[in-house]
């Protein structure tokens, strides 16, 4: 069975941020959640870098493991998703998650949260494949109609990277070998040593 | 039987001991790990500094340790890409807090269970009530106290459920059963949990003038407060025990309250809310506190809860009508009692209550001018 | 299936309901109202709690499950990449965007902004119905009163003053037929006073670039830079302007192409850079100077190629040859090391190609930067090569497009200037006498030329960068009958130009203030005015069709994804009401069929196509076009050239020029002088533009020619005349013949002279030399020359600006007299500009949409540490930035290493907020953008290129305080 994987190759993405409104409207995501972000290191300095990150849909999840009702679950695709109709918005999940991909709709006080919304790998949820109300709770599942993830389907330089684990390492270890160990960002006198 | 009879002050002993060092060990238990993890930390760190490697293995290291970046994209930690605090709190929780916490519980409740198999009800020494009570808990101090009690159990039975639902009631409920309860207990325990904060908050404004260790204390505990064996030792309106407790309720109490507070303000507050801290890492430190705080707490509470119902005779009846029979009185509080007895406090059999209310209020002040 | 005028008043009066319960087939309003049962039906089936999403949005949008789903293609409008949008509409609602992995050009990719045009079909913030300012509040009018009330007022003054008094300012964002009507609207309206944002944009490239080859645009392609050693960045932030083309040249830099970026900041395309150099803004000549100072020093220029194809590169050399290192060092900031270490990555790694952006062109002396890239392209023989070239980023969606329609005020479209000859020739293709045309102007002169008084017609108006002194200048200073009296911005962003405080008391001056676009734009609430200032909604190009130029000068057709929103109409149709109400409507359409009140798109094209034969705009046909948007797949992503498939060998595109009649199948020219090609196969030279020999030297090439010519050295450009001598007359047919009698290859409307010159393998302009040295611009080799606010007071006088001007495209012009005052001394800092990836333009229509504006919700100032440490500001504080002509904004500080000490930078997408002040209330309800905040433009300064009058906004100086 295929195991389904982001990359996000830190060569290649310069943060335009593509990713993250390609979400948006596919999903119809309102203001306040965003499922994607872009996260740039050393901004404005020699050797920056930018990275585009969501759910990674973990093997073993902590969000998973944290859960107090238990509403995750990973498909047979090995993405890693989540039931709203259980979920409490506890706000565990966040805390667990090493790349702070849980989000929650309300902010208000007294730990009214709403449900946790985070990136489905464009997979929707437990409702009925494509059915509205998955649409409404989740969004699109591109998954159920032959597609992958938007936001790497629509990455700006192909930097965002989806589908099955094995055929992406293959698409990076390939642009690696063609680099060979010339650094691909300024500020990074090689990219190996020696 | 004759055995049993030549042990049984040993075998209270060892009770005592063992009650003291699973409370010891509770607490000291998720320090240890944290100290593992302090060391590991700095050993790693000593490592990267030292060795020669390709430049992108310490950029890389210096992400995975949490290092901050920019994001467009503004929320908590929205600019962080990878957070190692998560994984430390998911092994904290799953392991010592939810594996070994809980325990703590259950292990008090066996003690009691066995002190009052063992031992059974601490009763009044004499067999006949003279009738003459003496006034011990205002209405305001009796009002207080139920209240943060009921919310105490209400924020103890939804806490647990949180905690240990999973693994306990899922099988039980069902996960959309579960669910719901989970939804529920969290919203209880979120609405309660601040009129239990106030609870806690005035509890310590009343009574903490009647909670400073004093030698009379001292003799109490060398007398294991009277647990084991015949003799009463002297105590005041507090006794040594009811102190500890105080000041268990005071600590670990705010403690839980301030992280309780902290856990439900928003994750990613629009407006900075004054005097709260809100980033993901001390949200995480808040649920460590919290529960750890509770689980001990609850454990202590069963105690608290066991001495002032099945255990000891009368002292229910003290906190529910804010009287105590005056054997009660002499026999638990001895030293207190002589000073109401001096005050005149003390109400013949059949005299009317209400008007001694307020006068125990008045009466608790001036104690307070007399002894200082 | 629209959503009409019709229904939203019957919704008003309740009405609504009775559409669906007749029995019509389904509207978009019943759709909504439908799905929005279904969707509150779905959710109270569950108990789960609320839904994330707002149930409006989502019934307003989602995808309805079982409903027929119709893919239509369509291209960006947001940058000039031109990214292929797939868009998929159910019953009229555009519910989902689809990757366009068949596009060539972004083989499905799509940065912030084309990842979120899908918003356009809600159009929450939109200019929902034409408004009127009634005592400072805006009123609701019908189309019919605005357009009679507007007009009235317009040909009133134009009674009283004369028809210049109107100043028709269009838009990079009109397809191209919409771009050619608007031109041919103004000249028939009888004023040169129209412009459009290439002014403020590329105007110096084209100029500049056109002066020195031939053609002003993008000589090769996005996707051809996958073939370059080299790549040069010079004021360039692709990564964040044209992010698309990112992937072509990250895939080149992987296959081994160097990459260094020039540029006061660490922008993120320097990010991914080889070498990154900083200069001081402004500097840009002596940047280039000083490289070609070290290519010559070392003998890497290319002598066979400079011999055979460049004219003067002699001069250029004795002007580099001042340019020592050590002078470079003091006057840019760069030191020696690291320019030669440039000039060798160049040398060494060719065909290497250059590109430029806002940060070369935007100054006083923008055409002496472009000059001085296009020079060091020609001194390495990078140019007419596959993976070299000068790869010209423009910057809107449709800028390269609308310039070549020329909505600019010194020309015709196809650049034919405003010659009588001009006028002719498009009177010819118009159908129109050309008296007639002419008896439309204001007939008197007011510029003596030459010792020749010439008539407004033959004079170029005032350029949207210098609109506010038409209206504000005294009238006997202005080189026309009266000022500018009424001022139609139509779809333009007035926080995108400089002297803002200036520009709102123009606005407030004028007697009438229209504005036509989808939003109500910064012009909306920049003016304090009471009365006369009207905005009517335009629709956006996904509501329209029409073909659009992308940078790469090839022409894609964009299907109409879904029905004008709300009031909105296509900019054609506004258009043909206006003509209509000023009594030309016959004239403007008289070869173009009405629909209503919509003219035929198609019906444009053709009339274009029959007219800009200069630069090859001839061969597109529309029916050309959408079968070029059809096959997309079948064309090759780094050559751009079809196999196989019914489009075979032709280019994608027909990126121009793509000669003669569509007939011809001309395959389009993918790189511009590429002689390694025929010119029937996309092969040139450069074009023979500035006369055959100056001064005894020839400038028409010499033993270089494109593949297969018949004449293998220079030749001069094609006219009947020629070909008779040529003895190839005979080639054209009896009809050819008959139209191409006394024609060249730019006025001969059969396309003969130019189907006969390619027949015989030659180009019809001509082969001739570019030339390095422009003998008829003010600098004729590109020189230094100071900013007019500059902090190097030492250089001012090493380096001074020109002398004023008394009338430079009917305005008088001021150089020395700015530069001579010292404002360094109370504004220390350099101040300049740029993009976001998030926003676009004046960003009306980007911080309007959510998905967008979410992301940037701040206006910034870039300030090095060092300076922020001087003057105590701390990261995130906010600022007062001030300019030294009195604008002043607030902003967060950003203390970033991005720039450089001394320098700071602010995006030039806000608008909304004036000097510190939100004007919220000052918009049309609900139609105020998602963010706002101060225009940086407030506080850019006056200076405008010799040439073109572009403004100078990528450096001026300001100070910073705390607030």
């Amino acid at each position: 069975m295929a195991r389904m994987k982001f990359l996000c190759d830190a060569d290649r993405c310069i943060e335009c941020n593509g990713c993250v409104t390609a979400c948006k409207n596919e999903h119809e995501v309102p203001w306040g959640v965003n499922r994607r972000r872009v996260v740039t290191l050393d901004d404005g300095q020699p050797g920056e870098k930018s990275i585009s990150v969501a759910c990674m849909h973990c093997t073993d999840a902590p969000c998973q493991a944290v859960c107090p009702v238990d509403c995750f679950y990973t498909t047979d695709d090995g993405i890693v998703l989540h039931d709203k109709n259980l979920c409490i918005g506890c706000g565990y999940c966040f805390y667990a998650c090493p790349f702070g991909a849980p989000q929650y709709p309300q902010q208000t006080s007294f730990g009214a949260r709403g449900k946790m919304d985070k990136c489905t790998f464009c997979a929707g949820g437990p409702e009925d494949d494509m059915s509205q109300v998955e649409y409404e709770r989740y969004g699109r599942n591109r998954i159920a109609e032959g597609s992958l993830p938007l936001c790497a389907e629509m990455c700006a330089t192909k930097a965002l990277i989806a589908g099955d684990g094995d055929e992406v390492a293959d698409i990076y270890r390939e642009r690696v070998l063609r680099r060979g160990g010339r650094p691909q960002t300024w500020g990074w006198d090689t990219a190996y040593e020696g | 039987m004759a055995k049993s009879k030549m042990s049984k002050s040993k075998r209270r002993k060892i009770a005592l001991w063992s009650t003291f060092l699973v409370l010891s060990l509770s607490l000291a238990l998720p320090l240890a790990s944290y100290s593992i993890h302090w060391l590991g930390a700095s050993a790693s760190a000593q490592d990267a500094s030292n060795a020669a490697v390709n430049p992108k293995s310490k950029f890389w290291k210096q992400v995975r340790g949490g290092a901050e970046g920019y994001s467009a994209v503004k929320g908590e930690g929205a600019n962080v890409l990878v957070q190692s605090g998560g994984e430390d709190w998911r092994q904290f929780r799953e392991g010592p807090i939810m594996k070994k916490a809980p325990w703590a519980i259950v292990g008090m409740a066996v003690l009691l269970l066995l002190y009052h198999l063992f031992h059974g009800k601490n009763r009044l020494d004499v067999n006949s009530l003279s009738g003459r009570m003496v006034p011990r808990w205002n209405t305001f101090e009796r009002m207080v106290h139920w209240i943060t009690a009921f919310s105490f159990i209400a924020l103890a039975i939804t806490g647990i459920s949180m905690l240990l639902g999973k693994q306990l009631l899922i099988p039980v409920l069902g996960p959309a059963g579960f669910a719901s309860w989970a939804g529920i207990s969290m919203s209880v325990h979120n609405l309660i949990g601040p009129v239990f904060s106030i609870g806690i908050a005035l509890m310590i404004v009343m009574w903490i003038w009647h909670n400073f260790p004093t030698w009379t204390d001292v003799k109490w505990f060398a007398k294991g407060g009277g647990l084991f064996g015949k003799a009463h030792p002297s105590a005041g309106r507090m006794n040594g025990g009811e102190k500890v407790w105080f000041w268990i309720l005071m600590t670990l109490g705010v403690a839980v309250c301030i992280s309780g507070i902290i856990m439900v303000a928003p994750i990613y507050p629009q407006i900075n809310i004054p005097f709260i801290d809100t980033s993901r890492g001390i949200m995480q430190q808040a649920t460590i506190i919290h529960a750890v705080g509770a689980v001990i707490w609850t454990a202590i509470a069963l105690g608290h809860i066991y001495i002032g119902t099945a255990g000891t005779e009368g002292a229910l009846e003290g906190m529910a009508t804010g009287y105590v029979s005056e054997e009660w009185a002499n026999q638990h509080h001895d030293l207190w009692f002589e000073k109401m007895q001096q005050k005149g406090k003390v109400l013949l059999p059949g005299e009317p209550r209400g008007a001694q209310d307020q006068a125990g209020t008045v009466y608790n002040r001036q104690t307070k001018h007399t002894t200082t | 299936m629209k959503l009409k005028k019709k229904q939203t008043a019957d919704t008003a009066s309740g009405k609504s309901t009775s559409a669906g319960m007749l029995g019509e087939a389904i509207n978009r309003r019943t759709f909504l109202r439908n799905s929005g049962i279904t969707a509150g039906g779905a959710a109270l089936a569950f108990t789960g709690g609320p839904s994330m999403m707002k149930k409006a949005t989502a019934a307003s949008t989602s995808p309805q499950p079982g409903v027929e789903t119709e893919v239509i293609r369509s291209v960006c409008t947001h940058c000039s990449v031109g990214c292929g949008v797939m868009a998929e509409v159910q019953n009229g609602v555009w519910t989902g965007q689809e990757p366009d992995y068949d596009s060539p050009i972004n083989m499905g990719a799509h940065c912030a902004k084309g990842a979120s045009v899908r918003e356009h079909g809600h159009g929450e913030r939109r200019l929902k119905y034409p408004m009127k300012l009634v005592g400072g509040k805006w009123t609701k009018v019908s189309w019919d009163d605005a357009m009679n009330e507007i007009g009235d007022q317009m040909l009133k003054i134009r009674e009283e003053s004369s028809p210049d008094s109107v100043y028709w300012l269009g838009s990079a964002k009109f397809n191209n037929e919409q771009a050619y009507l608007f031109r041919k609207f103004a000249a028939l309206w009888g004023t040169n006073n129209v412009d459009h944002q290439a002014r403020i944009c590329h105007s110096t490239t084209v100029a500049g670039v056109a002066n020195t080859w031939g053609y002003g645009a993008m000589t090769n392609s996005y996707n051809d830079m996958q073939n370059s050693k080299a790549m040069f960045f010079i004021g360039s932030n692709a990564a964040e302007a044209h992010p698309v083309a990112m992937q072509h040249i990250l895939k080149a830099k992987e296959n081994g192409s160097k990459l260094i970026v020039v540029d006061p900041r660490f922008t993120r395309t320097a990010a991914h850079s080889d070498q990154f150099i900083q200069m001081r803004p402004g500097t840009d000549v002596p940047v280039i100077w000083g490289i070609l100072w070290h290519v010559f020093e070392n003998g890497w220029e290319d002598k066979e190629f400079i011999s055979q194809r460049v004219y003067g590169m002699d001069q250029i050399q004795e002007e580099v040859a001042k340019w020592t290192p050590d002078e470079v060092e003091r006057v840019t900031g760069i030191p020696e090391a690291s320019l030669k270490q440039a000039a060798q990555t160049m040398a060494e790694n060719r065909p290497g190609t250059i590109v430029w952006c806002m940060g070369g062109t935007q100054h006083t002396i923008g055409n002496n930067n472009t000059r001085a890239y296009c020079a060091m392209q020609l001194a390495l023989g990078n140019m007419g090569v596959s993976g070299g070239g000068a790869n010209i980023f423009r910057g809107h969606d449709n800028v390269q497009g609308a310039t070549d329609m020329c909505i600019l005020s010194h020309s015709l479209p196809g650049y034919f200037g405003l010659s009588d000859g001009a006028w002719k020739h498009w009177s010819s293709v118009w159908g129109l006498e050309t008296d007639w045309v002419r008896s439309r102007f204001d007939l008197d002169s007011y510029e003596n030329v030459g010792g020749k008084d010439v008539p407004t017609i033959n004079r170029p108006g005032m350029p949207v960068s210098r609109w506010i002194d038409g209206v504000l200048e005294e009238t006997e200073q202005v080189a026309q009958k009266d000022n500018i009296r009424a001022m139609v911005l139509w779809g333009h962003a007035p926080n995108s130009q400089t002297r803002q405080p200036e520009m709102k008391e123009a606005m407030e001056k004028l007697d009438l203030l229209v504005v036509v676009d989808p939003y109500p734009t910064h012009t909306a609430i920049l003016p304090d005015r009471q009365d006369g200032m009207y905005l009517l909604p335009a629709c956006t190009q996904f509501e329209t069709y029409g073909s659009v130029t992308a940078s790469n000068r090839s022409l894609q057709w964009r299907h109409k994804v879904i029905e004008p929103l709300f009031e909105s109409l296509p900019d054609h149709t506004i258009m043909s009401k206006f003509a209509d109400k000023l009594g030309f409507k016959d004239e403007l359409f008289k070869n173009i069929e009405l629909n209503g009140e919509e003219p035929v798109i198609e019906d444009i094209t053709r009339e274009f196509n029959r007219g800009m034969w200069t630069i090859g705009y001839t061969g597109q046909s529309p029916e050309r076009i959408k079968e070029h948007m059809e096959h997309r797949g079948t064309f090759n992503e780094v050559t751009l050239k079809a196999e196989g498939g019914p489009l075979d060998g032709e280019y994608y595109g027909l990126p121009w020029p793509c000669w003669g009649t569509p007939e011809q199948k001309h395959p389009g020219t993918p790189n511009l002088y590429d002689t390694s090609k025929s010119v029937a196969d996309g092969g040139l030279n450069f074009r023979a533009r500035f006369g055959v020999e100056r001064e005894g030297t020839n400038l028409l090439a010499e033993g270089s020619y494109t593949v297969g010519a018949e004449i293998e050295d220079g030749y001069p450009e094609f006219t009947a005349d020629i070909l008779k001598q040529l003895g190839w007359w005979d080639d054209l047919t009896d009809d050819e013949k008959a139209l191409a009698e006394g024609k060249n290859w730019k006025t001969d409307q059969s396309g003969g002279i130019q189907r006969v010159a390619i027949q015989h393998g030659c180009a019809p302009f001509g082969n001739a030399k570019a030339r390095a040295v422009v003998w008829t611009f003010p600098d004729p080799v590109p020189i230094h020359r100071e900013p007019l606010y500059t902090p190097r007071r030492d250089l001012v006088a090493d380096y001074p600006t020109y002398e004023d001007r008394k009338s430079h495209y009917r305005l008088p012009t001021r150089y020395m007299g700015i530069q001579k005052e010292d404002f360094s001394k109370e504004f220390p800092l350099i101040h300049t500009s740029g993009r976001l990836v998030e926003y676009e333009g004046g960003g009306d229509e980007s911080r309007s949409n959510p998905w967008l504006a979410e992301l940037q919700q701040d206006m910034f100032v870039e300030i090095n540490p060092a300076d922020a440490n001087d003057i105590s500001v701390k990261d995130e504080q906010m600022v007062w930035l001030i300019g030294p002509e009195g604008g002043k904004i607030k902003a967060k500080a950003m203390v970033t290493n991005r720039v450089g000490r001394g320098v700071v930078f602010t995006p030039f997408h806000f608008g909304g907020h004036y000097q510190g002040e939100d004007m919220l209330d000052k918009y049309p309800e609900g139609a105020a953008p998602y963010v706002r905040g101060d225009a940086d433009n407030t506080t850019m300064t006056y200076g405008y290129d010799s040439v073109t009058q572009m403004q100078e906004s990528k450096v001026s100086l300001c100070k910073i305080e705390a607030v």
